[in-house]
């Protein structure tokens, strides 16, 4: 039966071509759609890599009238001081713009071995891994021993790290700065990621530089964090206390957890979108399959009334109707994940094999699904045509 | 062979009920070729599908082979049309898309039988219709009385013992007819298959047994 159900189609492909190529096309939109949600779904159940409650950010821009290194680096520390002695505060760490779910990203290219690699790159000081509980794998976060040592200290994340040392160890490595040319960096240590970049966000080669608070240049955020118990009325205290502090400059303080959720939803909002045109596309092809299908019947009365004459049985109409479904849309399956299995193949996008290969494994249940649901009633229809009514002669 | 006690077959659509059919009782004995006849829309039609099991009577009993056939299931129906009934149509319901070998042998696929069988079969049953030359064809590209053909070679491949032929020559000229009811008579004489053959040419009536005359849904001879 399987032999005469390929003849059946064989022999008709002209009008099988129309159908086929609607559920190529399917196939290929659900595939994009898939991937999308399934990297999204990975990424969503990574581990987050930071502590973010109770952190506030704290931005101030450039201090004004002060030009010397060392006028800086004790004004960057009495403010320090001050902040922490206070009692709702548990830890003070400053950061450059580029902190979690913040609006700054800075990449740069990093060099080990003469390879260049794209990678996120952030400035911190020495306590900004005990204000964010950020884990390290290997080595250890900056710390005062850093200050006599020859190559800038360099902490780098657990993505960057695989992909450049694969499972060597990383720390002691010697790697160099390809965006300006200058300067060795050492890596001290391995970090766990950290999804900065929103819960949906993917792994991102991310490596810190040590912050000299030395720096004349521009203003920065101060990671603070409080205890659970701080409240509003602390807030406006520490604000006023900083303003007078930094008479020259303008500050304003930011929820981390706050952040985070608006970044999630600047990041949901599209994949909503999405989802929604989706389910226009996945009804839209659900009918068009149906009604093809359904044409087909009535097309195929005689047929359906020759064959049952000639000792099909009602079920046996219905399965063989099913099966041509079946059989045309692996046809069409075969074609599309021959496509697909490209993307993981040329690496395209920057995404794991594996995401590619779940969303289309997911994309064939998927049509495999909706063709059995749209062939199911049509061919119940047609199981159900009286033979002599499907053979009357008109 | 076939019993046919008080048929009455009622067609009801939403605004009227047609009488098709109103207490038929016929006997048709092995290897009998009866032949019915009678005005347009009289219901020979009805009569020879209820016959052929693809529709039901609305009262009155039907036996063939001294089985009764109301309580069958629809697979059980199935099964017997495909072992004992063999049916010819005035056009010829071929399956344009299969060749002439692939209809040929459809028959033979709702029974367990091997494709090498199969094709020993349907070769066998062109062959005794003369189209031994037009397997590979496809039936868009047989004339009218080679589709006929085509059509009794699909009927006998399984070897039923009863042929049903609803106006077989209604669409061919005469000598290609005659043609088509000289293999009849073949089949009834040589085989002994029994046949009922619906017509409206009183000659190729007269080739047969028996003549039943059917008016406005009654038997009148
Ligand atoms: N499916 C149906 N629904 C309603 N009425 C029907 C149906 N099939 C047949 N009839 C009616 O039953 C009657 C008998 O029809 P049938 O087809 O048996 O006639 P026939 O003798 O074969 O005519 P013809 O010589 O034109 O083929 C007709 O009046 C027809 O209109
Ligand atoms: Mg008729």
């Amino acid at each position: 039966m399987i032999k005469h159900l390929f003849k059946l189609i064989w022999n008709k492909k002209k009008q099988n071509f129309l159908l086929m190529t609607e559920m190529l096309v399917s196939f290929i939109v659900m595939f994009a759609i898939f991937t999308l949600l399934v990297y999204y779904y990975q990424n969503y159940n990574r581990p987050i890599g930071l502590d973010y409650d109770n952190v506030w950010n704290l931005g101030y821009g450039s201090p004004q009238g002060m030009s010397d290194a060392d006028s800086i680096a004790n004004f960057r520390e009495s403010i320090k001081q001050t902040i922490i002695s206070m009692p709702q505060v548990e830890g003070v760490s400053f950061s450059d713009a580029n902190i979690p779910y913040g609006d700054a990203n800075i990449g740069t290219m990093i060099a080990y071995n003469k390879v260049n690699w794209p990678s996120e790159m952030y400035t911190a000081d020495d306590n900004y891994q005990k204000v964010l509980n950020i884990t390290l794998n290997e080595g250890r976060w900056f710390s005062k021993i850093d200050d006599a040592s020859r190559e800038k200290p360099i902490v780098i994340n657990e993505t960057f790290k695989e992909r450049v040392f694969g499972r060597e160890s990383a720390v002691g490595k010697i790697m160099s700065d390809a965006a300006f040319g200058k300067g060795t960096m050492k890596v001290i240590g391995v970090m766990n990621d950290m999804k900065d970049k929103g819960d949906y966000a993917g792994p991102q080669n991310g490596y810190f530089r040590r912050m000299d608070t030395s720096n004349t240049g521009g203003g920065g955020i101060i990671l603070i964090k409080v205890k659970p118990t701080a409240d509003a009325a602390f807030e406006s205290r520490l604000y006023k206390t900083l303003s007078n502090l930094m008479r020259n400059t303008s500050i304003d303080i930011k929820h981390m957890d706050k952040e985070r959720t608006k970044r999630n939803t600047q990041l949901l909002g599209p994949i909503i979108v999405l989802l929604i045109i989706a389910g226009f596309l996945i009804i839209n092809v659900a009918l068009g399959l149906f009604g093809v299908l359904w044409y087909n019947i009535n097309k195929r009365k005689n047929e359906i009334g020759l064959r049952r004459a000639v000792g099909a049985s009602g079920a046996g109409i219905s399965k063989q109707l099913m099966g041509e479904a079946l059989v045309l849309s692996t046809i069409s399956l075969l074609v599309g994940a021959f496509f697909a299995v490209q993307f993981p193949l040329l690496n395209v996008f920057n995404i794991a094999s594996g995401t590619y290969i779940i969303a289309i494994i997911l994309d064939i249940l998927f049509i495999y699904f909706l063709v059995l649901v749209c062939s199911l009633y049509p061919g119940r229809q047609a199981a159900a045509i009286y033979p002599a009514e499907a053979l009357h002669e008109d | 062979m076939i019993r046919l006690q008080n048929i009455e077959k009622v067609y009801r659509t939403n605004t009227v009920e047609t009488m098709a059919l109103n207490s038929i009782s016929l006997n048709v004995a092995k290897g009998e070729f009866l032949s019915i006849m009678g005005p347009s829309g009289c219901g020979k039609s009805t009569l020879l599908n209820i016959i052929g099991l693809l529709d039901a009577p609305s009262k009155g009993e039907i036996k063939i082979d001294d089985q009764k056939t109301d309580h069958m299931s629809d697979k059980q129906l199935a099964n017997f049309r495909n072992k004992k009934l063999g049916f010819i149509f005035q056009s010829y319901h071929l399956i344009n898309d299969l060749k002439v070998l692939d209809n040929v042998e459809l028959p033979l696929l709702y029974r367990t039988s091997s494709g090498s069988e199969r094709k020993k079969l349907a070769s066998a049953a062109l062959e005794k219709v003369g189209l031994s030359n037009r397997v590979k064809h496809f039936p868009t590209q047989l004339s009218g009385g080679q589709k006929q053909r085509v059509a009794i070679a699909r009927a006998i491949v399984g070897n039923p013992e009863i042929i049903l032929a609803d106006e077989p020559t209604g669409n061919l000229d005469s000598a290609m007819g005659n043609e088509i009811m000289d293999i009849l008579q073949y089949l009834n004489t040589t085989e002994g298959a029994t046949i009922i053959m619906v017509t409206h040419d009183e000659n190729m009536a007269k080739r047969t047994h028996r003549l039943v005359r059917l008016f406005d849904g009654s038997q009148v001879q």
